[in-house]
């Protein structure tokens, strides 16, 4: 019972880095009907340059601005200069694109951070919180992810549900041609999502790194993962991608905790291939397609 | 005035409109008549901007519109009713509704705007909430028309607003669009295969013929003249 407790706390904090990770791949997704591979290795650049700015004398949570600030020029720029001239062409084009960024920005990495691992601080202490006698089997680390990832989230849900901007990037990525008869800047609205998206990216490397520790490759499990529960979710549902990444990360806890820790990145991929040959469409689409 | 002087649009090598000229005059309907494939869903498409013309000019109250994107068009005054009404379904009416006037900069001349909508077509205030893809075909027609005009058009381009609407609720949208015409001094290019309900609101009838306009005439004279309508319109 005991284990059981550890196992779900510990499933529930990587959740939330997962979700974080797939909910930005659900954002571009909607908004420009591209996977975005590059999602992981945007965010663990965006880690490095937070890690520059500590070792300049940046506090942690002048470093962690910046990383968001700077999550959010690389997706914009990647929008704008890789994304946007093969808009027109063929998706598969946008997908080997951002594989290209994937691999260019992983490349480019250790060259300018030194290709060995480095720790990554935490703000607040990541040692179980003891209260009295007893192990509550959380750190204030872990309540500090789960936290900044729901408080990203409730400012993406109203910026978008409750918004005029919000509006018009849905209009945008619902049916940019009608958008652009509207009046609406479409383009500056794609824009304006993958900057988005990758600031959310840009958190999660930023959660991620203390446990993954940061080396060039440290996001590519996190972003499988992230993107196993955003299919699950359904690649459309930004609620649905949290719901699946949560439980691809209680999944994978469980896994690790009973069955052993080598055999958890297996399990992720297991689901990740049974999901998408029972149902592609995802678990929470109700088999309702996009309509014109 | 709309004026739309020799335009030509292509696509690939294939001619869809060939130096096609005319003019509506503000506060009046002209509507443009053909076959399938005449070339009436490319000339709204290439005044709003979503088809490349290849040469030609498209004036609004003297203003150039061609090589301009539709953004920047639709924000010179140019409302856009497309085929199959464009309505969007996984946003609500009222969502659908604001649309039309976010591009506007006053908050108040918004709403206003979307009440007036509201008022021309009472059905939609009911359904205010409702996620449009409920709607039913003579609704969504009603929040596409009403969704234009939050944007407070000089003119407007209607897609055969009449493909799937009953006759009477298509009349009463037609009555509605010809009181706007008159007190707002609308200019409204109607784009119609129903040409019976498009000349009984026109004042003038464009007919198109594999891309080239093959008549230029008024519209009453067109719907009396018996031997004129079977010779273009075959009835």
């Amino acid at each position: 019972m005991h284990l059981l407790v550890i196992y779900t706390v510990d499933g529930v904090v990587n959740g939330m880095v997962y979700a974080a990770v797939a909910l930005a791949l659900v954002m571009i997704w909607r908004a420009t009907r591209v996977v975005n591979y590059a999602q992981g290795a945007m965010a663990m650049f965006t880690t490095y340059i937070a890690l520059v700015a500590i070792q300049h004398g940046a506090t942690y949570w002048l470093a962690f601005v910046i990383a968001l600030l700077a999550g959010f020029v690389i997706g914009a720029v990647t929008e704008r200069v890789l994304v946007r001239p093969v808009e027109s062409r063929p998706p598969l084009n946008a997908v080997i694109l951002t594989l290209g960024v994937l691999i260019v920005l992983e490349a480019v990495a250790p060259m300018l951070f030194g290709g060995q691992t480095q720790s990554f601080p935490v703000p607040v202490s990541n040692v179980d919180i003891v209260v009295g006698s007893t192990d509550l089997n959380v750190s204030p680390f872990a309540l500090f992810t789960v936290g900044a990832v729901i408080v990203a989230m409730l400012v993406l849900f109203v910026v978008f549900q409750r918004t005029t901007l919000g509006l018009r990037m849905r209009a945008a990525a619902f049916n940019p041609e009608i958008a652009r008869i509207l009046g609406i800047r479409v383009g500056r609205m794609l824009t304006l999502g993958w900057g988005l998206a990758a600031l959310l990216g840009a958190l999660a490397g930023l959660l991620a790194a203390p446990a993954t520790l940061l080396y060039p490759n440290n996001m590519d499990e996190v972003l499988v993962l992230g993107f196993t529960g955003a299919v699950i979710g359904g690649l459309d549902n930004p609620v649905g991608a949290v719901i699946g990444a949560l439980a691809v990360g209680l999944a994978l806890s469980y896994v690790s905790g009973y069955i052993g820790s080598d055999v958890a990145p297996l399990g992720g991929l297991v689901i990740l291939i049974a999901v998408l040959m029972v149902r592609p469409q995802g678990l929470f689409t109700l088999g309702r397609q996009r309509q014109v | 005035m709309l004026e739309v002087h020799n335009l030509t649009v292509a696509y690939g090598g294939v001619v869809a409109l060939d130096d096609v000229s005319f003019s509506v005059p503000d506060g009046s309907i002209t509507t443009v008549l053909g076959a399938n494939g005449a070339g009436k869903t490319t000339l709204v498409r290439a005044i709003s901007g979503l088809a490349k013309a290849r040469h030609g000019s498209v004036l609004l109250g003297g203003s150039e519109l061609l090589g301009r994107a539709p953004e920047a068009i639709a924000r010179l005054g140019v409302g856009h009713v497309p085929e199959g009404h464009g309505i969007i379904g996984e946003l609500t009416v009222d969502e659908n509704l604001r649309l039309g006037g976010l591009w506007r900069r006053e908050r108040g001349e918004q709403r206003t705007a979307i009440d007036e909508a509201y008022e021309l077509f009472p059905p939609l205030l009911t359904r205010r909430r409702l996620q449009a893809s409920h709607l039913s075909g003579g609704e969504r027609q009603m929040l596409s028309i009403g969704r234009a005009l939050v944007g407070r058009p000089v003119a407007l381009l209607l897609d055969e607003p009449s493909l799937g609407l009953a006759s009477n609720l298509l009349a009463l949208i037609m009555r509605r669009l010809k009181a706007l015409v008159t007190s707002r001094a609308l200019t409204v290019l109607l784009i119609e295969q129903n040409a019976r309900s498009a000349l009984s609101v026109a004042d003038q009838a464009v007919v198109l013929s594999l891309g080239q306009v093959a008549m230029i005439e008024r519209a009453d004279r067109l719907a009396g003249d018996d031997a004129l309508r079977h010779a273009y319109l075959g009835f």
